[in-house]
């Protein structure tokens, strides 16, 4: 009996959707974000659309760090870029919002690039500080550089809209994200199948190697910090859209920390890990707060332990993912779903 | 693989739980809050979440609104605006508040243009940002005392009538916690014909302050006042300003007039000054202060010693609520219009001594007082009676 996966051609290995049975729940899947709007309140939607918002930056973080191997922490900083580029082109010159969201990404790809000039010399933690000199000399240019970016007091951005009709609502916008995460992770999917994604993984595994096998460091590695970039600067942009205001303190190094958090508990080198990163760093304390109100209305009175204790417990639960399942997220959906692939005959 | 099924069966209950209390809105009148138990504004959240709950306790011990009791709900926002957005739209989603309270300028800003087109729910934070003082802009954000621009021209008055002509200078934290009233104090100094001689910025919680300190120095300063810290440099500005041989009168605005900060001061507790928007828990000669005491003696035995100005401006809130849901109430009910006219028209409410009677102008109480440390009682005494502006 036919039992398992089986794949007879090179081809088929490299299908993205790899049987019958993921074609049917990834259906099933898209049918469900569809459905998702019209079923969910207000608050649902909102937390659908950070999700959104994450996931693609997190996906362009993954790119770097987990397909390339280049660490940063200025991620935080080219959400910023692209917020900001999108919010000026907006509200100064009046560009529609579906025009600054390529222009976002180009600005912070184009940042990225320079950012990105370091890692032919350096690797690991002092790339991770070169970037993190990034993250605060944008910090310091969103401040200081009031002419442009209205300074500390940030810029009110119009909520986008198609012939007259406004994504003010979540649940308006929830279509604009949705379509974005879906291009982002189709985009990202495929290029880490392309030679350039074969190419960024052999830098990652030994980039000596990789340049004595034909590969050129420079243009990979900035190649990598520009798409990266990229999806950091559109995460940006649709983000700002959706609160409809852009103030520096948007984009501290706690964000850029919190990214990297998402792709290794998501699991790095994994488009998959990236969107499980995602959701997992936005659902989980939401989550908890739930959990929190619960035992809040049991305890009265007990708000100055309960509520730390949810931080706590956060964090404990990233420690705890990371110790059982280093490879992240991912690898656990992976175990699932070999499981389900073999059932019933799992032995 | 049973683990893997109640992994499943453990996310697919999670899911189902977020998703649980669709909309309900509540008939009788409710405020959601979100405070910032956790964070680096917990210190203000502690206290603050326990003041505005025990005005509204106190109010619904006295038989609520007309028989309706008042329903109050509140989550930590964790001094994050992500989180505190989402807390605010769980909470309108659950509930349908009529009222709501949020953590911070941050999350203020972010949320001003859907309350205004969207939410319509009458709206105060721990901020006193001035753009929550514009009725014009947005009609149902308003602050329950001054704005900071306020309370730099409490001081600034204060020291132009004392002393006119002094050099002043602002030193203020590079956030815009700190920036926000900097113009207004800029164009007041001019009015009130003060030399603004220096404007010095430090990172919050910064130590390295030399450099601001001898530029004071040089240029002279007077007096200089702090705007967005708490705590962390004042203390070492004033240290060293003794040690360079500064002779400057420091001061600060709502935030940095607190006890632990006098505290930390020990014998330079004397030197500094402040603005407070509301009586202090100590000064018990006042009505409502004395009934504060007795209820926290009543109900939180273990916090009746002190509570902090975070508690009196959410107390201060929680009155102002309440106020505007009875104003409401006799315009016809809890509608957002109704909500909005009965706090605009708030006017000589006595609210035992807390603030002198309130009256709202520009949806604020332009209203503060100046105060000075004592370093014996570890408590600020007032040197000024109530200054009103505009």
């Amino acid at each position: 009996m036919r039992c398992g996966d089986f794949k007879e051609t090179y081809i088929k290995d490299e299908e993205i959707f790899q049987s019958l049975f993921v074609k049917f729940w990834l259906c099933l899947f898209f049918v469900f974000l569809i459905v998702f709007p019209f079923l969910a309140n207000q608050y649902m939607l909102y937390i659908a659309n950070m999700i959104g918002f994450a996931v693609i930056g997190a996906i362009g973080l993954n790119l770097l760090t987990g397909f390339t191997g280049q660490i940063s922490l200025g991620h935080a900083a080219f959400i910023g870029i692209g917020g900001y580029t999108s919010a000026i082109l907006v509200t100064r010159l009046g560009i529609s919002f579906w025009l600054s969201i390529p222009v976002a990404g180009l600005m912070a790809a184009a940042a990225g690039m320079v950012i990105g000039i370091p890692s032919l010399r350096v690797k690991g933690l002092y790339l991770c500080i070169a970037t993190l000199a990034a993250q605060f000399i944008f910090e310091f240019v969103f401040v200081h550089w009031e002419s442009v970016t209205n300074g500390i007091t940030g810029i009110n951005v119009p909520p986008p809209a198609i012939a007259g009709f406004e994504f003010k609502t979540e649940k308006s916008f929830y279509w604009i994200t949705l379509i974005f995460s879906i291009l982002a992770v189709i985009y990202a999917k495929n290029l880490v199948r392309s030679r350039m994604g074969r190419a960024f993984m052999a830098i990652r595994d030994r980039d000596l190697s990789a340049e004595i096998i034909g590969i050129n460091l420079f243009r990979y590695k900035l190649s990598a910090f520009a798409i990266s970039s990229f999806y950091a600067g559109v995460a940006g942009a649709l983000w700002i859209s959706y609160l409809k205001v852009i103030t520096p303190e948007h984009f501290p190094l706690l964000l850029s920390v919190e990214y990297l958090a998402m792709i290794i508990v998501g699991g790095l080198g994994s488009i998959l890990g990236a969107i499980f990163g995602g959701i997992f760093m936005t659902l989980v304390p939401e989550l908890l707060n739930f959990l929190s109100g619960i035992v809040k209305a049991f305890m009265p009175g007990q708000e100055a332990i309960l509520e730390p204790l949810k931080n706590v417990i956060f964090g404990m639960l990233i420690i705890l993912f990371l110790i059982f399942e280093p490879r992240g997220l991912a690898e656990i959906w992976n175990r699932v779903k070999n499981f389900f692939r073999l059932w019933p005959f799992s032995y | 693989m049973k683990k893997v099924f109640i992994l499943f069966i453990g996310c697919v209950l999670c899911l189902g739980a977020l998703g649980a209390g669709a909309a309900m809105a509540e008939e009788n009148p409710t405020i959601c809050a979100v405070h910032c138990f956790t964070g680096r504004f917990a210190f203000a959240g502690i206290h603050g979440a326990a003041g505005m709950k025990d005005a509204i306790d106190m109010k619904n011990e006295e038989g609520g609104i007309n028989g309706k009791k008042i329903v109050y709900h509140w989550e930590d926002g964790e001094y994050k605006n992500d989180v505190g957005i989402a807390a605010f739209k769980r909470m309108y989603a659950k509930h349908e508040p009529h009222m709501m309270y949020g953590q911070s300028t941050g999350m203020t800003k972010a949320l001003a243009p859907e309350i205004k087109d969207r939410y319509k729910v009458l709206y105060s934070s721990y901020s006193f940002a001035e753009m929550a003082a514009n009725p014009e802009d947005n009609p149902y954000l308003f602050i329950a005392g001054p704005t900071y621009a306020d309370m730099f021209g409490v001081l600034l008055k204060y020291i132009a009538e004392k002393d006119p002509g002094a050099n002043i200078a602002f030193f203020y934290s590079d956030t815009e916690f700190g920036r926000e009233p900097i113009p207004a104090g800029r164009k007041m100094c001019k009015e009130m014909g003060l030399n603004l001689v220096a404007e010095e910025i430090a990172k919050v919680g910064g130590v390295d302050v030399t450099t601001q300190v001898l530029d004071m120095k040089r240029k002279k300063a007077e007096y200089c006042i702090f705007q967005g810290f708490v705590t962390t440099p004042i203390t070492t500005v004033m240290k060293q300003a003794k040690d360079y041989g500064l002779d400057c009168q420091f001061m600060g605005t709502f935030w940095s007039t607190e006890k632990h900060l006098l505290d930390q001061l020990g014998p330079l507790a004397d030197e500094y000054m402040g603005v407070t928007a509301y009586s202090f828990y100590y000064q018990d000669e006042n009505p409502m202060i004395k009934k504060i005491r007795a209820w926290n003696q009543k109900h939180h035995s273990d916090k009746a010693d002190y509570r902090s100005q975070a508690y009196m401006q959410n107390f201060m809130a929680g009155l102002l609520f309440i106020r505007a849901l009875e104003n409401a109430d006799e315009l016809g009910g809890f509608t957002p219009e109704n909500l909005v006219k009965g706090f605009q028209s708030i006017k000589d409410y006595d609210v035992g001594g807390l603030t002198p009677p309130v009256t709202i102008e520009n949806n604020s109480i332009p209203v503060g007082r100046v105060v000075r440390g004592n370093s014996k009682t570890g408590q600020f005494d007032p040197v000024s009676d109530w200054i009103r502006l505009k």
